[in-house]
Parts: structure tokens; C-alpha cells; sequence
């Protein structure tokens, strides 16, 4: 019996079920443990799915040879503990004591705490100018890896955003790949109602950066962005997503920023997130 | 002191290629030879502070021996939370350089002054505060800071600060003995032992000098050793009088059930105003030989040793 080559849409499709499954562990997740920043966390699972199943090159290599993945906007650190929980990196256990007293897994990332955590994060704007070290060390070392660094919107109000941003093209980073999760909402209000956030693209372009605005949503075009051949220049995928996706009540809510996933919510929320093929 | 890092810098380059320095937009005079002779071992990350320190981090994630140069406000203060999370948290063996320290750059203005810097930098769990004495204190110091593998910062002043040392330390994990005496002993740390050096030379009933590169960790135990027929502990600085020497001293005599008296000579607790140069500055902290001798005086008469 002939098969044929798995296409972009199979692969997608296949990354899109994991999706579902990561929310629903992120969703679980945060009903045991209480915890908030659920939106932030939904608006990017598509995008860590997308590197940790289809881009990064983590295991095949040594350390130094490897792909680094950097989450700057550490308060979604339960998205990145989900989705490396689905990639079989982090087990149930350890997942389950996140968040809980004695447990193993803070809200935001301690790098002590597991090794696939590359570096702390939770105060914002830490995280993309440690991936833009690490990118012109592995650039020195002559290394063929990448970094690849998830900024969100509401971080980018950050000055050290915009240092990295100014620097970063001078300094010929382009194994360096920033995911931004536009996700339209942040602690209390919308960026573009707070800032001139937009046109956020022409900002970065305007720096030096090779920027592509995206759905943040489509694993398709994810893996497409993601797999671009290096440019010369330090790269950004302007990701538009929506905070809360996945999961209706939730959409586009800024009280997801804050609320807690009570049981019924969580039974919602997973009537939801189920597979369309199963059953 | 610049010269003594530039120089130790220059010969750790040549044997360790995984040496990295980041400049901040400083070292003009300092850094121009190093970086002519190991371009791709330099890169000056400019007026962006928080930016260098964690992309320092970031090199030091990659396995990247990183020292950061700047003025000692700018790798401290302006990117305190980048030196926390960033190096300290995550355990990263970067070396700060911060120069200037006290009103070294006096009359250049409060922003540029760090009389508080020990006291931010001890706030910092695991990080080595070094605060060298003179050029062979300043060589002893980038040596450790260089093999000690810890999250480090040095505070050098700035060039041609007096040689107080008849040697080169061997180490500056311990408090070192710049002058002989009793009764009274004076702790000192950065460039103002010079001063006291010169303030005690000739007294009739001279106290012993110390100097104490290692802020923190502290060598308590050497310390201890250190003040046998003591009484009096003096402590001098260019810094704050609160959150510097005087305060980690009261603090190790407190956890150590120590009876010790304590005088501490340092800046009052209040910014700077005043535009004198940095001798006119000291004298009026109290700092200078005149009024360094009477302190230690003043030490003596209160019952010194006894």
C-alpha cells in the first residue's frame, strides 16, 4: 500500500488536536491550582504547539547545537508547562504541583525548577534581550542553531523591548525569531488604547527587523513563519491572536487576565476543547 | 585602578577565548586596546542598560565567561532588576565593572556618584561584592571575580590611585593588613584607604588597618583572627554610612554575638547637592586624613583597646 507525504494541512491538523489537548491541560491545570493570567495563556498555546511540535530542533542535537525557545512574557508560564507536558518534557506530576504550596512549578518561570526551562521570566522585557544574547553567543560559537523568543503586546510597552529591538539588527541576529502575541488585551486595558501600539509592524521594520503579521491561530501558517529560511536580518511574526482562545466565555475578556477557572467552568471549558474527530 | 582591570582583562582574553566583555558605552582610554586586539571578544551595547545586562545573561546562558564595564550606577542601579532576575536568580557567573565608585567623578553630580552601591549590590543573594583598594587589590579582585565562577561585582574608582601594598595579594577573599597597630582597628574598603593609610602614618598609638576587598561574602572567620587585642572597630568608606562596611560589620558582630565598639565613618544619608571635587566632598563627609586621624583618635581616647 502507497502513502503519501503528510502535507502542511495534515501536519496542521495534527497540531491543532495537540492544541486542544494542551488547553485542556492548561485549563485543568488552573482550575487545581487557582491561578489566573488563563487568557494570556490560551492566546499563545497555538504559537508554543507550533515551535515545541514542529520547529524547534531540541532533542536531536547537544545543547549547543540546539534550539532555544525563550518565553518573555513569563506570567504564560502554565501555557509553556501544558505544552511541554503534551511533548512528554514534563511529566504529570510535576505539573501538577504547579502553583500549589510544596509544589514544584511556579506561576512564572524559574529556570532552576525544570531543565527545559531556558530562563527565568515574569517581570517583562527580561526575556528578549537574554534570547538576543544567547542568539550572538550561538552566532560566535558558529553555532547553526536558532532562538526563538514569545514577546507579548502588552510587554512591549517595556523600554528593554525596544533596546533589543534597536540593537539586535546591528548586531546581525538572524537566528533570532521573535513570536509577538498580539492578544489586544493587558493587565488593565488594550494596548492600543494605552500606547501607539499600532502600527506595530512598521515599528520593528522601521528598526531593522524582517517582520510578518500573521493569525496567530493558524498552525499552518505558524509553521510556515516559523520555518522561514534566515534573512540577514533578526525576524518578528506579528502574531494577531485573541486572549481567552479556545474557549468562548473566555474570548476577548479582560476579566480572563485575572479570573479563576471555578469546576463548572472548567467541565464548559472542556465540552469545548474536544476533540471533533473523537468519538 | 582602570588600568589594572584593563590590564587583566587584556591577559585573560589572550588565554581564554570564552571571555566576553560588553562595554556601556564606557572604557574610552581603557577598552581601546583590548578591542583593537580581540574584536570578536568585545561589542559596546550603548546607552541601554537593561538591554546589556540581560543580554550579558543571555551569553552567560550560552556558556559565555561575561564582564560588563560601565559607570557603577549604570550596571547597578538603572538595571537593578536585570542584575537581579536576570544574573543573580539564575545563578549566572557574569562579572559587573562598575567605576566611579563614591564621588570618585565628583564634582560630576549625584547621578554619577555611588555612595549606596554596596548597599544595593548586598540586597543581591550570591552576588561577590569586591571593592579593591588599589591597583594590586584591583588585580587581586578581577582574578577571583574571573575564576570565582559567582555572579560578581567589582567597584573600582578610577586611574592612578596609590599603590598601598608592599605585594600583590594572594587573596582578596580575606581582610588584608595594610598597616600594623592596635587597640583600635580600622576597616577600609575602595580607594579611600589611602587616605586612612596616610591618616594613621606617624600617630604615637597607631590602630591596626584593614582592608576588606570581600564585602560580601564577608571572611568572618579571618576577620575574627584579625582583630585579636581589638576593641574598637572604625569603620571608613566612601559610601553611605548606612548599607555599606559599617552595616555588614554590625550585622556579622550581631549574628556572632560579637562585643566589639562600632564607630562608622561614611557619607551622611542624603544626596549630594554640594558641587566640590571628591577631596572637597570627603572632607566634608569626614573622609579626609585630617579628620580620618581624628576619628581614630576620638576611638582611642574612648577606651580603644580596653
Amino acid at each position: 500500500m502507497k502513502t503519501r507525504a503528510p502535507t502542511l494541512a495534515d501536519e496542521a491538523r495534527r497540531l491543532e488536536e495537540l492544541a486542544r489537548r494542551a488547553r485542556r491541560k492548561l485549563i485543568e491545570t488552573a482550575c487545581r491550582s487557582k491561578t489566573a493570567h488563563v487568557g494570556s495563556c490560551l492566546s499563545c498555546v497555538d504559537m508554543l504547539v507550533a515551535l515545541y511540535f514542529g520547529v524547534l530542533r531540541i532533542e536531536r542535537e547537544s545543547w549547543d547545537r540546539r534550539d532555544i525557545f525563550v518565553l518573555s512574557k513569563g506570567h504564560a508560564a502554565l501555557a509553556l508547562y501544558a505544552v511541554l507536558n503534551v511533548r512528554g518534557a514534563l511529566d504529570d506530576a510535576t505539573l501538577a504541583g504547579y502553583f500549589l504550596d510544596g509544589g514544584s512549578l511556579p506561576a512564572h518561570l524559574d529556570r532552576a525548577t525544570h531543565p527545559w526551562i531556558e530562563a527565568s521570566a515574569g517581570s517583562l522585557g527580561h526575556g528578549l534581550p537574554m534570547a538576543a544574547g544567547l542568539a550572538y553567543a550561538r552566532k560566535l560559537a558558529g553555532s547553526p542553531a536558532r532562538v526563538f523568543c514569545l514577546v507579548g503586546d502588552g510587554e512591549s510597552e517595556e523600554g528593554s523591548v525596544w533596546e533589543c529591538a534597536l540593537f539586535a539588527p546591528r548586531l546581525g541576529l538572524d537566528n533570532l525569531t521573535v513570536l509577538l502575541d498580539v492578544n489586544r488585551l493587558q493587565g488593565y486595558g488594550r494596548p492600543q488604547e494605552l500606547c501607539a501600539f499600532e502600527p506595530v509592524q512598521d515599528k520593528w521594520a522601521a528598526f531593522g527587523w524582517d517582520v510578518r503579521r500573521l493569525d496567530g491561530h493558524n498552525m499552518a501558517g505558524l509553521l510556515e513563519a516559523c520555518r522561514l529560511p534566515a534573512c540577514g536580518k533578526p525576524r518578528v511574526l506579528v502574531c494577531d491572536t485573541v486572549k481567552g482562545k479556545g474557549v468562548s466565555f473566555m474570548e476577548d475578556e479582560l476579566k480572563w487576565h485575572y479570573y479563576i477557572v471555578t469546576e463548572e467552568l472548567r467541565d464548559r471549558a472542556f465540552g469545548e476543547l474536544e476533540d471533533p474527530h473523537a468519538g | 585602578m582602570r588600568a589594572s582591570v584593563a590590564q587583566a582583562l587584556f591577559d585573560a582574553a589572550g588565554t581564554n577565548p570564552n571571555l566576553f566583555v560588553v562595554s556601556g558605552d564606557a572604557g574610552f582610554g581603557v577598552l581601546d586596546e583590548f578591542q583593537r586586539r580581540f574584536p570578536h571578544q568585545y561589542v559596546n551595547l550603548g546607552v541601554a542598560e537593561q538591554h546589556a545586562i540581560g543580554f550579558a545573561a543571555g551569553m552567560a546562558l550560552a556558556g559565555r565567561k561575561v564582564v560588563v564595564y560601565n559607570i557603577a550606577p549604570f550596571v547597578l542601579y538603572r538595571c537593578y532588576e536585570q542584575v537581579r532576575n536576570d544574573i543573580c536568580y539564575q545563578d549566572l557567573p557574569v562579572v559587573l565593572i562598575g567605576t566611579g565608585s563614591g564621588v570618585a567623578y565628583a564634582p560630576a553630580g549625584m547621578t554619577h556618584y555611588s555612595i549606596e552601591d554596596v548597599a544595593v549590590a548586598r540586597t543581591l543573594p550570591g552576588l561577590v561584592v569586591l571593592s579593591p583598594a588599589d591597583p594590586l587589590e584591583t588585580r587581586a579582585c578581577m582574578a577571583h571575580a574571573l575564576r570565582c565562577g559567582r555572579p560578581t561585582y567589582v567597584r573600582i574608582a578610577k586611574g592612578k590611585e596609590p599603590v598601598l601594598h608592599a605585594q600583590a595579594p594572594e587573596s582578596v577573599a580575606e581582610p588584608l593588613v595594610l598597616s600594623e597597630g592596635g587597640g583600635v582597628a580600622v576597616l577600609c574598603h575602595g580607594s579611600v584607604a589611602a587616605e586612612v593609610v596616610q591618616a594613621v602614618r606617624g600617630m604615637e598609638r597607631p590602630p591596626r588597618v584593614l582592608s576588606v576587598p570581600m564585602l560580601q561574602p564577608l571572611g568572618g572567620e579571618a576577620l575574627r583572627a584579625r582583630l585579636e587585642g581589638v576593641g574598637t572597630i572604625l569603620t571608613v568608606e566612601e559610601h553611605y554610612e548606612i548599607g555599606g562596611l559599617g552595616s555588614i560589620v554590625a550585622d556579622w558582630m550581631a549574628a556572632h554575638n560579637l562585643r566589639f565598639r562600632l564607630r562608622k565613618l561614611g557619607f551622611p544619608h542624603a544626596f549630594i547637592h554640594a558641587v566640590r571635587n571628591s577631596a572637597g566632598l570627603r572632607e566634608a563627609a569626614g573622609l579626609s586624613v585630617d579628620r580620618i586621624r581624628a576619628a581614630v583618635a576620638a576611638c582611642m581616647a574612648e577606651g580603644g583597646g580596653r
